[in-house]
């Protein structure tokens, strides 16, 4: 798996950023171009930012049955083992928020907090077990539209991605105890529909972006005021 | 010091994008930022990014409402930038100027053949 570390030039004294890329992205589309790092290296956080499997530099297999959240964990810690790093914060959006979920179910002592953004607790894959990605009208038929042509991405990989994820749909029980939650969202989000609700049954809280939809909420300043301010409590 | 107006506009963002929306502009008239502080948060057709500021300078003239649609190559951002009076005038500023734009000064670069 490849992944970025970049250690931050006035460094605070608290744990990594882990930032997990939405489905069909990558770090550097992601993150990096939405101006995320430099936002943390300012708070003087350290970023960690893989390339999900099947997603940019990675390995892309091709096969459903390996796209479970437990692969993706598995990947996450076998990084974070590497890197010799006891815990992190853990920032997701879209798919990187279902799989930042399921590390802190995992590993909860790996997670210090939890950002879910662009995320909320419908099934955003529900029917794809029948149909092709990217062939309906769902939310995620468009998302899948939208990223299936990117430059560097393998179209098979995403689909057995979506196809692997779409067989274990999101759960929010368990939820992770004693993990705070912030979880963010455009105010337009439909794939996000929820996200207030699940944040209160989580004990947490939610922002709202203004006028912000799926694709378009990530690179917001609201987003990044809302992040490093949750992590610096 | 001297100040020079130099006017950035929207970069080739790549994979054929012929245009993008202003979404937030990070900085304001006035303002004064440095090297790739960021500038305009903007979305393509597929991502969101933040462009971040090719010059330091003080921000004289945004071109752009935010919800407007730019096409690559139009004027984004007016900077005042600070010039050495000594410094060469020479017309290399990392960019290609629009058609609109008359260059300040003529710089030959080779000497007249006849």
């Amino acid at each position: 798996m490849r992944y970025a570390d970049l250690p931050s030039q006035n460094p605070a004294d608290s744990v990594p950023v882990l930032l997990l890329h939405g489905f069909g992205t990558s770090f550097d589309m992601n993150w990096r171009a939405a101006g995320w790092p430099r936002v943390l290296d300012t708070a003087g956080r350290r970023v960690i930012g893989p390339d999900l499997r099947g997603h940019g530099a990675s390995d892309k297999p091709t096969d459903s049955g390996l796209y479970l959240p437990e692969h993706f964990v598995a990947d996450l810690l076998a990084m974070l083992d590497e890197l010799g790093l006891e815990s992190v914060d853990a920032v997701g959006y879209s798919m990187g928020s279902r799989l930042a979920w399921e590390l802190a179910l995992t590993a909860p002592e790996r997670v210090r907090r939890l950002v879910l953004g662009g995320f909320g607790p419908a099934d955003a894959l529900a029917g794809l077990d029948t149909t092709g990605p990217g062939e309906g009208d769902s939310p995620f038929d468009h998302v899948y539209r939208t990223v299936a042509g990117l430059p560097g991405n393998d179209a098979a990989a995403l689909a057995a991605c979506a196809r692997g994820q779409a067989s274990r749909p999101f759960q929010e029980e368990p939820r992770p105890e004693g993990i705070p939650v912030l979880l963010v969202s455009g105010a337009r989000d439909t794939v996000a529909e929820g996200a207030r609700e699940l944040a209160e049954r989580c004990g947490g809280s939610h922002v709202e972006i203004p006028g912000r939809d799926h694709a378009n909420a990530v690179s917001s300043r609201v987003f990044k005021e809302a992040v490093v301010a949750f992590l610096d409590e | 010091m001297a100040e020079e107006n130099i006017t950035f506009t929207l970069p080739d963002l790549g994979e054929g994008l012929v245009e993008a929306t202003v979404l937030e502009w990070q900085v304001s008239v006035g303002d004064t930022i440095g090297r790739n502080d960021p500038l305009v948060e903007v979305e393509t057709t597929k991502s969101a990014v933040v462009i971040p500021s090719p010059k330091a300078g003080r921000v004289v003239e945004l071109h752009a409402e935010e919800e407007q649609v730019v096409p690559v190559g139009d004027p984004l951002v007016t900077f005042a930038v600070e010039v050495e009076e000594s410094a060469p005038q020479a017309g290399i500023v990392g960019r290609v100027p629009t058609e609109d734009a008359k260059p300040k000064r003529r710089v030959r670069l080779k000497p007249p053949t006849d």
